[in-house]
């Protein structure tokens, strides 16, 4: 029922890309700047944090070389002793920080971090101190941005619903665009133009379709409603980090939560690190498969876990694999069908001195998550799959067939080894 | 509510449910450039959605907890709501079907499951609302959280385990915590009734007495004849029934829309491939040397 289900009617919308400047919004001046929602574990900055502010700025500069403004890349972190983090984010690409240290704050709690998150963004001493030229009719951010992890995933969406927007998850792809757009609803089946707007590249769970969102007023006079900030959560590993840059200067602004007693309702008792059974780090080849294992799928698995042995390799999956298309018995297949394998945006990301692909046709999701391996081997019966130009040798043939000869390699060559020893 | 009523039942339950395409090898198909055919693709209770019902059913085996479970969608997902009932053991099924709520995003989506819970709770009030950690065919994951903020109950996502201290009305709960580049973590919570829980894909009941697992078959038969007959469970309400404001729900009351679908453009080939026949041994021995000196070498550093 998502909006990234649905495919659009090509009747009711009609895009035209232009880039003129001028025309005024009714909403202009009441919406500024980009806010990024940092994330940091106990005062270290997550890498995705820094991979938004970089695709923040590189969006604010073009925006603002475009529509002659100033408007800026503002991050808001929340926690205890987050002041060296305030300066760090400047030389990495804010303009200005709004800091929320609180001792209320030093864990993920979605509760209390939607209450802070809110306020910040309605905070119109804050936006202000921000930039005094647009703090006048300051209501809201423009736009905003949140990481697609198991905490920002559902942050965005709580924020989101409290401040009544638009959010699309998972982008790997920005553009900030000025827009013609005819919808049924949104504009009475009209033409209307709407400047400023983030188009948000989505891509789907197969990996081969980009479905773009967009977060549009309802300029429709019946529904009439301003949907602002246009809000998504960004793929980790996707955008570039900027260079760190100490020269860097911007503004640091604090900022203090009225928070009740509600707010303080959930608490932490515990938190320990867990290790999961699957440790892709430390081992030094990795094997992953795909739905090419689709016309023996049990004795394709085994054959795969003699390989693994044979390397000390760890196994992971494609993310098709983690629904278990196929019923293979147990526990084999809750051993290895399962998401805590998946390699890729929606997995886990691996760089293995070795990783060997079989039966993976190397959607776009899946090699984000292994492209820095060091050597790249793929098994694949179909000579166009996309894989091929992810890796270093490519094996052209069924797994069936290619995987007993290579164990059988690798078995015999391990012998010689051992005896030159 | 009178104490008598609080004895009957103390745990008030929800779960959200949907009805999703079956991932399934010989349910599942896909389109020549591997795209899902969705038209010849049928559909199930989603797998997260699963999950969700299974937690509820811990519930009810271990406080005798009232469950209702709903969904939003076409006719047909009282399907997802049959299965649904088949895990969880519902008391009841309640449908929001209407034209009008098609083409929501997640708020607009929000919005409906919101009316449609509170509309339930004319019974008394919800402790516990369930849902998956995400679809498997829209995967935003945002409906769940997006509906306990509108609902005003605390959200707890990511849950592996809990329990509820019916006395005290607090639940404590394990949260699955995995951020970029961090060691996993799990936390240890606690928070007072009513919450939401979104349940991790690790979640899993445990029923760790005689006299508990007893009570898990009893229940799992009594699910198994309800939903042999879940139309007696199953209310369908469409949007004038379930009183919902028409500019909030469907695509007018969607921030959000789809602009575009595209495929993704190939990429630059980042790497240059040797391509090696599978069938020629000789070639194969090549590639067994080579992963032996690549991994006997970092082996020895």
């Amino acid at each position: 029922m998502a909006a990234s289900t649905t495919l659009p009617d090509p009747r009711t919308i009609m895009p035209v890309r232009e880039n003129s400047t001028n025309s005024a919004n009714e909403s202009e001046g009441s919406y500024r700047h980009l806010y990024v929602v940092v994330e940091h574990d106990d005062s270290n900055l997550i890498p995705v944090t820094l991979e938004m502010l970089g695709e923040a700025r590189r969006l604010m500069d073009i925006f603002n070389a475009r529509y002659s403004s100033t408007e800026k890349v503002v991050a808001v972190v929340l926690g205890v002793n987050i002041k060296k983090l305030c300066e760090e984010l400047v030389y990495y690409g804010a303009d200005a920080v709004i800091c929320v240290e609180n001792p209320n704050l030093r864990y993920p709690i979605n509760l209390i971090d939607t209450k802070v998150i809110s306020q910040v963004a309605r905070d119109k001493v804050c936006a202000s101190k921000v930039s005094p030229e647009y703090s006048e009719e300051f209501k809201k951010p423009r736009y905003m941005f949140f990481s697609a992890d198991n905490v920002g995933r559902h942050l965005s969406s709580t924020v989101l619903a409290e401040l009544e927007s638009g959010l699309a998850s998972d982008i790997n792809k920005l553009v900030i665009e000025d827009l013609e757009i005819k919808h049924e609803h949104k504009t009475k089946g009209q033409l209307a133009r709407y400047e400023k707007t983030l188009e948000m590249y989505r891509p789907d769970f197969s990996g081969f379709l980009w479905t773009t969102i967009l977060c549009l007023d309802n300029r429709n006079p019946a529904i009439q409603r301003e949907y602002h900030p246009q809000a998504c959560s960004i793929i980790p590993g996707v955008f570039a980090p900027l260079q760190r840059d100490p020269a860097r200067t911007g503004i640091i602004v604090d900022f203090s939560p009225e928070l009740d007693q509600a707010d303080k309702a959930v608490k932490v008792l515990n938190r320990q690190i867990t290790k999961s059974p699957v440790d892709f780090d430390s081992h030094k080849a990795v094997i992953s498969f795909g739905r090419g294992i689709k016309d023996s799928p049990e004795d394709n698995i085994k054959l795969i876990v003699e390989l693994a042995n044979e390397l000390n390799a760890e196994i992971g999956v494609s993310l098709p694999i983690s629904k278990r298309p196929y019923s293979v018995r147990e526990p084999v297949s809750s051993l290895y069908m399962n998401s805590d394998r998946v390699i890729g945006t929606s997995g886990r990301k691996v760089a293995p001195a070795v990783y060997v692909a079989i039966g993976v046709s190397g959607a776009m999701q899946h090699i984000a998550g292994m492209k820095e391996s060091g050597f790249v081997i793929a098994i694949n019966a179909d000579a166009n799959s996309p894989i091929k130009d992810e890796c270093d040798i490519f094996i052209r043939g069924r797994m069936e067939d290619v995987l007993p000869v290579l164990i059988e390699e690798l078995k015999k060559q391990k012998q010689v080894m051992e005896v030159h020893k | 509510m009178e104490i008598a009523e609080l004895m009957a039942s103390p745990l008030n339950l929800a779960v959200i449910v949907k009805l999703e395409p079956d991932f399934s090898e010989g349910s599942v198909s896909y389109n020549s450039d591997g795209t899902l055919n969705r038209a010849e693709t049928k559909s199930i209770l989603g797998p997260h959605s699963a999950i969700a019902s299974a937690a509820a059913f811990y519930a009810k085996v271990k406080y005798g907890a009232v469950i209702s479970v709903a969904t939003m969608g076409p006719p047909i997902a009282d399907s997802a709501l049959q299965q649904a009932q088949l895990i969880s053991d519902a008391d009841s099924l309640h449908l929001y079907s209407d034209r009008i709520f098609s083409g929501a995003d997640t708020l607009a989506t929000a919005e409906v499951l919101k009316t449609g819970i509170k509309k339930m709770e004319g019974t008394g009030e919800m402790d516990i609302v369930f849902s998956g950690h995400r679809a498997s065919d829209g995967e935003t994951g945002q409906t769940g959280p997006q509906t306990a903020w509108k609902l005003g109950y605390t959200f707890l996502g990511n849950v592996i385990c809990y329990d509820v201290d019916i006395e005290k009305r607090i639940v404590t709960a394990k949260r699955l915590i995995t951020l970029q580049g961090t060691p996993d973590v799990i936390e240890e919570i606690e928070a007072p009734l009513p919450v939401f829980i979104t349940v991790d894909p690790s979640y899993r009941s445990v029923f760790n007495t005689v006299s508990l697992r007893l009570a898990s078959v009893k229940y799992q038969k009594e699910a198994e004849q309800r939903a042999q007959n879940y139309k007696n469970y199953l209310k369908i309400f469409n949007a004038q029934q379930l009183e919902v404001d028409p500019k909030f729900v469907g695509l007018p009351g969607s921030p959000t829309i789809v602009y575009k679908v595209e495929r993704i453009p190939k990429a630059r080939a980042s790497r240059r491939a040797e391509v090696i026949d599978g069938s020629d041994q000789q070639q194969l021995r090549r590639v067994a040397e080579k992963i032996h000196e690549i991994v006997g070498r970092v082996v020895n550093q």
